[in-house]
């Protein structure tokens, strides 16, 4: 990390991207205290870091890239462990066993995200999927006021991400958690609040996906007709750029591209408009990052 | 009450290391069986058929304890160790995040290493009926008193190898071993020492499970013809070094694994 400073809104979705070795694990593993810091101070819901560590996990819950289930206990049992270790009940060596709240708790939330058929089956007899949906369940289970998601869907299919992506934005909404993101599928932070990237340890862009969209790519039409002398001349303001087709791209920055068509009188044959993509805006920042730091 | 809620989270520790044993019965029960039919039925017997009539003791009921002592020690070591070989996988990511000393995490897992090695002792005391071993129900009330010190030392070992090489999985499974088997050779578990002189009794004094071996020996023993043969110190010395030694590991160990984590 060099000189990276950034703040969380409580109740914010953030996401923070950046490619491989830009330092999101790193510095996840710093805001989970499970690595060291070498200089710096971090807060969390209020906590220091460094001095409050304890309380500092006790408000957050956190997803890992690789799934921390114990394959050889049930999903219950992970989450019977999970709650007796966060202090919320006393450990008891049965779910009958268990307080009448916690085993209403785990039905309901197993109910909500689809595995309450298999809460009491073995975690090793889970597909991917399963896995992540129990994870959350038990990142929730003492109620953080922050949820960590380092990668969540990494390895699950277009089916599983979808229903695990309804599920957090349904929590983020009722609970007002703040949500704090790593992934490496861009348009999983197509929803968030705001978007940091990173790379090599230092940021490089903190904002909306719109402002991200609006500052790095520009929107444009493509756009043809019959007669192009009649159509060049009229866009001659806007600066059209031919394409190898011969057909022209008219770059504009505002909302819509109204200004354009209002000075279109020839009949079109073609028109196309190019709305930038959170992804491509990604790649763009990250690329003109990179060549910055070559060329310097 | 923040003591409670850490006695909780350790017994929850130990819990899930009990629970993971009966769950994985098959390699719980293969791992505790081999070391007793290797080193007491095999090694023992061997040395025992050969070598074991001229001592004027009964050799095998003599590997017997030095093998109660030792796979206790090592059981309970590697339970407390495999705190850090899980570290990068699985459920002990989860214990590391949790709101928990790191003191609770490892007194959880001497608790739950402890009662793993449990496994191993009806073991020993199986493959010991199977080869004729005498051992009465006095015998047996022995073995079970000097457990908890055997627990101790061995947890402590495990926690001063924890810090030692908290930050490297690989480092602590290799030291584990390169810890096990001098124990097991030097400590006088089936080869007597009390006769070793120059360089192997230093190496015996320094042990830390010789000094177990001869505490259990010493119980076991007490107003037998045999006791000043097999014995090399007073229980009550074997008992101040053991508990002195398995105190300073655990004071140092714990030091150095906190230490480790923050740093990490």
């Amino acid at each position: 990390m060099d000189g990276l400073s950034f703040d969380v809104r409580p109740g914010e979705f953030f996401a923070f991207l950046g490619p491989n070795g830009a330092g999101k694990t790193t510095t996840i593993s710093i805001l989970t205290t499970t690595l060291a810091k070498s200089s710096g101070t971090v807060r969390i819901g209020g906590y220091d870091l460094d001095r409050q560590a304890k309380d500092v996990r006790q408000s957050i819950g956190i997803i890992f890239q690789n799934p921390s289930l114990d394959l050889n206990l049930t999903a219950e049992e992970n989450i019977r462990f999970h709650v007796s270790l966060y202090g919320i009940y006393g450990y008891r060596p049965s779910y009958r066993m268990m307080p009448r709240p916690y085993q209403e708790n785990v039905l309901e939330l197993a109910e909500v995200v689809g595995i309450a058929q298999d809460i009491f089956k073995p975690v090793k007899t889970f597909s991917g999927g399963m896995k992540r949906k129990l994870e959350i369940i038990r990142s929730l289970m003492h109620k953080p006021k922050i949820l960590f998601l380092d990668e969540p869907t990494l390895g699950l299919d277009a089916v599983s991400r979808r229903s695990l992506w309804d599920y957090l934005q349904k929590i983020h909404e009722e609970e007002k958690m703040t949500i704090f993101l790593t992934t490496h599928y861009i348009e999983e932070a197509e929803e968030a609040d705001r978007i940091c990237i990173v790379n090599h340890g230092r940021m490089l862009f903190s904002g909306s996906p719109q402002e991200m969209k609006n500052l790095m790519v520009s929107k444009y039409l493509l756009i043809d007709a019959e007669d192009r002398d009649s159509l060049r001349s009229e866009l001659a303001g806007f600066g059209p750029e031919p394409m190898e087709d011969g057909s022209l791209k008219v770059r504009f920055s505002e909302s819509t591209p109204q200004n354009i068509l209002s000075q279109i009188k020839t009949p079109l044959s073609f028109m196309r408009l190019h709305e930038p993509t959170l992804e491509e805006a990604y790649i763009d920042l990250v690329s003109n990052g990179q060549d910055e730091e070559e060329a310097s | 009450m923040p003591i409670q809620r850490e006695l909780n989270a350790a017994v929850t520790i130990c819990a899930r290391d009990v629970l993971r044993y009966i769950r994985d019965w098959k390699n719980t029960l293969g791992f505790s069986f081999f070391f007793p039919i290797a080193f007491l039925g095999i090694l023992g017997g061997t040395i025992g058929q050969n070598m074991g009539a001229g001592l004027g003791y009964d050799y095998m009921q003599f590997a017997l304890l030095g093998m109660v002592a030792n796979l206790l020690v090592q059981f309970t070591m590697m339970g407390v160790t495999s705190l850090i070989e899980e570290r990068e996988s699985g459920f002990t990511q989860e214990i590391f995040i949790s709101p928990v000393s790191r003191y609770s995490n490892l007194f959880g897992k001497i608790l739950g290493g402890s009662l793993g090695s449990v496994v191993s002792l009806i073991a020993l005391f199986i493959v010991a009926f199977a080869m004729g071993i005498p051992l009465s129900l006095a015998g047996i009330g022995c073995i079970l008193l000097v457990t908890p010190v055997l627990f101790l030392l061995g947890g402590a070992m495990g926690v001063l190898l924890s810090g030692i090489f908290g930050s490297s999985p690989k480092a602590v499974d290799r030291a584990t071993i390169m810890v096990m088997f001098p124990q097991m050779f030097l400590s006088g578990a089936l080869i007597p020492v009390k006769n070793s002189t120059g360089v192997l009794s230093v190496l015996v004094h320094l042990m830390p499970a010789t000094y177990l071996v001869d505490l259990l020996r010493g119980v076991f023993y007490q107003g037998t013809p045999v006791y000043g043969q097999v014995v090399l110190y007073n229980p009550i010395v074997d008992l101040i070094i053991s508990v002195a030694l398995a105190m300073a590991f655990l004071v140092l160990g714990s030091y150095l694994f906190v230490q480790s984590e923050r740093n990490r």
